[in-house]
């Protein structure tokens, strides 16, 4: 008898371990983090990011310039590209993609941001495509959106309910082929992808709950890749024969926000934050109370990057220099004297006193997650050897994202995964995205922050069209929104992935000396990927089998027997 | 004490026959309460389910959008294809109006009927819980009755030691255990899924795989639950040990087995088929843990990933099936005690 694992899983077959949520595979709506990665695979952008260093690079357009500074924007179609079912990719596709997500609000649910500034599209002939803006902008139009087939989704009568997990056509490396909403789902080569077909067969993501569950089944030989990997799931994989780790500058940033008093769009104050912070000095102090880089040693196990400020070192034109003039270097005793010019004055318990009012704030915690628990923990001690009481609240993510929401907190631990632009995570920096209720609705501001200097320097870099330029203004406002310290920017966490070596090489990582393979931006993390060799990891189930089949054997052989030396024995009467 | 009448298998039958016509009514009575007990239970629950979860702090909205590059406008969409931007009256209102339909809302996540979902959902968590129950109750109850009858013996303290340590142990740890040694270790078993990824579809290959895909999380359920069955055997079989009608057994010239396994045993079990009953809903309950840790694809895998959500219809539509099945547990706990116990029919 073949063995199951073995006769299903050929050598091209590679199998992920995920755990994400999986709305839909519709590239209109999906908004969770496992099926936008799908996608990204499905379907190729007008303009996709280089594995290099996340710059722009050639999509299905193989080149573009810019008309009226900026305003007008012309692509080039590559020709001769075809739709995984042998249709012709063409300009047409491009912008019945994008006219669906400029005129349906639910057509734009997962990418309707990246749009907002087209006007008009047009698809003068196969191979040109024209977007007109209603401002000029510098970030290249047309990345992260997948494109779809017009001929298939135009025959579509809802396309924004349709999921989309059967008979798919695409255009980008993998193409879904099965979809089974409690066990995972399946990717397989196209072999009409314009850069050429990948090397392995396919991808085959199978369901893990827990994550501990997943290293096992790395050990066993379940499955072949696995990320998002705690430091101490890390360590503990390293070494494991047949296992190679991989430890990569990731898109995130971990932060500690300050809450400087909250404000709506209109200026009305909402929250409940310490009158104290609203004093920049105050959260400047903190700032150089906290030793970041110990936190990153001690609680990350070194596996991360020192952070400066919202950009992560992974995109590293645009991450404010660690030699920056604005920076602030761990001192304790520059924060003590800090804090006394701002009249905070040592009281006789230790604790800093201002008008009779003592320096004592609360940093909430998420009580499930031990990370921030740890880095509580070092926090504590070190705002009292400056002189203010900090009181660490643990609570549930729910009530603590509830209460962050409405302003009521003086610090929290906080962070965001990057694309490779920094335009977005800049623009909720800005005052116009300030909520417009004293509910903290209508918003989606990062920490409150707002600054008109910062806002037009936004602008600014937004029209930018030279990089260099561009980059000199961004990290301007970086320098600015460091010095305003509404956030202390703690460490950039790497992102930890194990495979098995002993049976696939060649990971393209993002960026590529020293990134991450899964969760890229591109779609380049499995596509050169290459089988090493045969191996044996599909017998352990099997034996696993023949154990349950001898089991019930045995047993079923034990109840003969006896129910046969019973029936002799029924002798005895009552 | 072991003073009442023991009523054995045959007396129960001619106690039924004796008492015929008036049995009917007061039968119909009896299981007309029952059923309007259950009933009310099952509209507080329906109620508590809207509620409880209303009260959970946080937007949903705001949790799935967050570290998306998501404007303020496309949040509102969002919140109003959710239907979470109505009045909560209105909302309740939709709620219950659909509730009696089976009909949940659509989830969340999965953008799909909630109902559809957990009959996707329902079969897996059955097929593993049923398993377990089985084993659970048929072991705890062997072992149960052998340790009574010896009490205080050397297979009685092995037994109800071990059985209360593994009854100790946190189920998370000790399926973690199983799955490292088993799994990762010895790679006996698969370490999660109910099958393997392009298993064979054959009847007989599709048998073999998932139940190899069972053992382990079947193993880690018995071997927590079957302490509870056991204990409660043993102390009811203990209570019948000294009663007049075992020494009549026994001046019969039974063997000692016959004793036990045809005299005192069917007594010793009238407690605890009840007891066994009611800990089957709650064994269904504990399937959380269990799925959550071996990824089947359960309801109990359903709720743990409902709640990170947090998906407020996927949630309370598991929340009503899970207290459903407890409810209609309960309900035959009742009704067959009364079949078996002419005590309680009388009564």
């Amino acid at each position: 008898m073949a063995s199951p694992s073995e006769s299903a899983v050929s050598a091209t077959t590679m199998r992920l371990a995920t755990s994400g949520f999986i709305d839909s595979f519709n590239p209109f709506t999906s908004i969770y983090l496992t099926p936008t990665n799908a996608l990204r695979y499905m379907y190729e952008n007008l303009v996709q990011y280089s594995a290099e260093d996340g710059s722009p690079t050639e999509g299905l357009a193989e080149s573009w310039e810019t008309e009226e500074d900026g305003a007008r924007w012309v692509y080039k179609i590559r020709e001769g590209m075809t739709w995984s079912d042998g249709e012709p990719i063409t300009a047409e596709d491009v912008k019945w993609t994008y006219d669906q997500m400029m005129e349906d609000d639910l057509m734009g649910t997962a990418n309707g941001s990246l749009v907002s500034n087209f006007e008009s599209v047009e698809a003068p002939d196969d191979t040109t495509l024209i977007i007109n803006l209603t401002a000029p902008q510098a970030p290249v139009p047309g990345q992260e959106i997948p494109v779809v087939p017009e001929h298939i989704w135009s025959e579509i009568d809802n396309p924004s309910e349709y999921p989309n997990d059967a008979d798919v056509v695409g255009s980008g490396p993998y193409i879904l082929e099965s979809y089974s909403p409690n066990e995972g789902f399946v990717l397989k080569a196209n072999p009409d992808f314009w850069r050429g077909a990948p090397s392995i067969d396919q991808l085959q993501y199978v369901y893990y709950t827990d994550n501990d569950a997943s290293i096992q089944a790395l050990r066993a030989g379940d499955i072949d890749f696995i990320s998002g990997l705690t430091p101490q799931q890390f360590s503990a994989l390293e070494g494991e024969e047949g296992i190679t780790t991989s430890s990569g500058e990731g898109r995130r940033y971990t932060s500690i926000a300050i809450n400087p008093g909250q404000v709506t769009r209109d200026g009305e104050a909402y929250g409940n934050s310490s009158p104290a912070l609203a004093d920049v000095e105050v959260r400047q102090a903190i700032r150089k109370g906290i030793d970041s880089q110990a936190l990153l040693d001690n609680v990350m196990d070194g596996q991360g990057v020192h952070a400066t400020s919202f950009v992560p070192a992974s995109y590293e034109t645009w991450m404010l220099p660690e030699d920056d003039p604005s920076i602030m270097e761990f001192d304790p005793e520059a924060a003590r004297t800090q804090l006394d010019e701002a009249g905070w004055t040592e009281g006789a318990d230790g604790i800093r006193e201002k008008d009779g009012e003592k320096l004592t704030l609360t940093l909430q915690i998420d009580g499930s997650d031990p990370t921030e628990q740890a880095l509580s923990e070092y926090i504590q001690p070190w705002m009292a050897d400056i002189g203010i009481d900090l009181k660490v609240e643990a609570t549930d993510s729910d009530t603590l994202s509830a209460n962050t929401t409405a302003g009521n907190y003086d610090m929290y631990f906080s962070g965001w995964s990057l694309g490779p632009d920094p335009d977005y995570q800049l623009s909720i920096n800005t005052c116009a995205n300030l909520p417009t209720d004293t509910e903290g609705n209508g918003g989606t501001t990062q920490d409150g922050y707002c600054d008109e200097e910062f806002d037009s320097l936004y602008e600014q870099q937004r029209t930018e069209l030279d990089h260099d330029a561009r980059v000199e203004l961004v990290h301007e406002m970086l320098a600015m929104n460091y010095t305003a310290s509404v956030q202390v920017a703690l460490y950039y966490p790497n992102q930890l992935e194990a495979y098995r070596s002993d049976r696939f090489e060649n990971f393209t990582k993002m960026p590529t000396d020293n990134g991450i393979i899964a969760n890229q931006s591109g779609y380049w993390g499995f596509m050169d990927v290459t089988p090493v060799g045969e191996s044996g990891s599909g017998g352990g189930s099997q034996t696993g089998l023949w154990i349950v089949i001898g089991g019930v054997v045995v047993v079923a052989a034990i109840v003969v027997v006896v129910m046969i030396s019973r029936r002799k024995k029924s002798a005895d009467i009552e | 004490m072991s003073n009442a009448v023991p009523p054995s298998t045959s007396a129960i039958q001619t106690t039924a026959q004796a008492e015929e016509p008036q049995r009917d009514s007061s039968f119909w009575r009896y299981l007309g309460a029952k059923l309007g007990g259950a009933a009310i239970s099952l509209v507080m629950v329906v109620l508590l389910g809207f509620f409880a979860f209303k009260l959970l702090p946080g937007d949903p909205v705001a949790k799935i959008a967050r570290e998306r590059p998501m404007s303020a406008e496309q949040i509102e969409t969002l919140r109003e294809q959710y239907g979470l931007n109505k009045p909560l009256f209105q909302q309740f209102f939709d709620f219950i109006g659909n509730v009696f339909t089976l009909n949940f809302g659509e989830s969340y996540v999965y953008r799909r009927p909630v109902s559809e979902l957990i009959g996707q959902y329902f079969w897996p968590t059955i097929l593993l819980t049923g398993t377990a129950a089985i084993l659970a109750i048929a072991l705890g109850l062997w072992l149960g009755q052998r340790s009574a009858w010896r009490h205080g013996g050397m297979f009685d303290k092995i037994a109800s030691g071990v059985s209360l340590v593994f009854w100790s142990v946190p189920t998370f740890w000790l399926g973690l255990i199983l799955l490292m040694v088993f799994g990762g270790t010895l790679r006996w078993f698969p370490t999660g899924g109910m099958r393997s990824p392009g298993a064979p579809t054959d009847p007989l290959g599709l048998t073999l795989d998932v139940i190899a895909h069972m053992v382990l999380p079947v193993l880690t359920m018995v071997a927590v639950v079957f302490a509870q069955y056991l204990m409660v055997m043993r102390s009811s079989l203990i209570e019948e040990m000294n009663a007049d009608y075992l020494t009549t057994a026994r001046a019969k010239g039974l063997r000692e087995d016959l004793v036990r396994e045809r005299h005192a045993v069917p007594n010793a079990l009238l407690p605890t088929v009840t007891l066994v009953f009611m800990h089957i809903g709650g064994l269904i309950a504990g399937a959380v843990t269990v799925e959550t840790v071996f990824s089947w694809p359960g309801l109990g895998k359903l709720t743990f990933e409902a709640i990170q959500g947090p998906d407020l219809p996927l949630l309370q539509g598991t929340f009503v099936v899970f207290s459903a099945i407890i409810i209609v547990m309960n309900l035959l706990a009742d009704l067959i005690y009364r079949q078996l116990d002419p005590r309680v029919r009388r009564a």
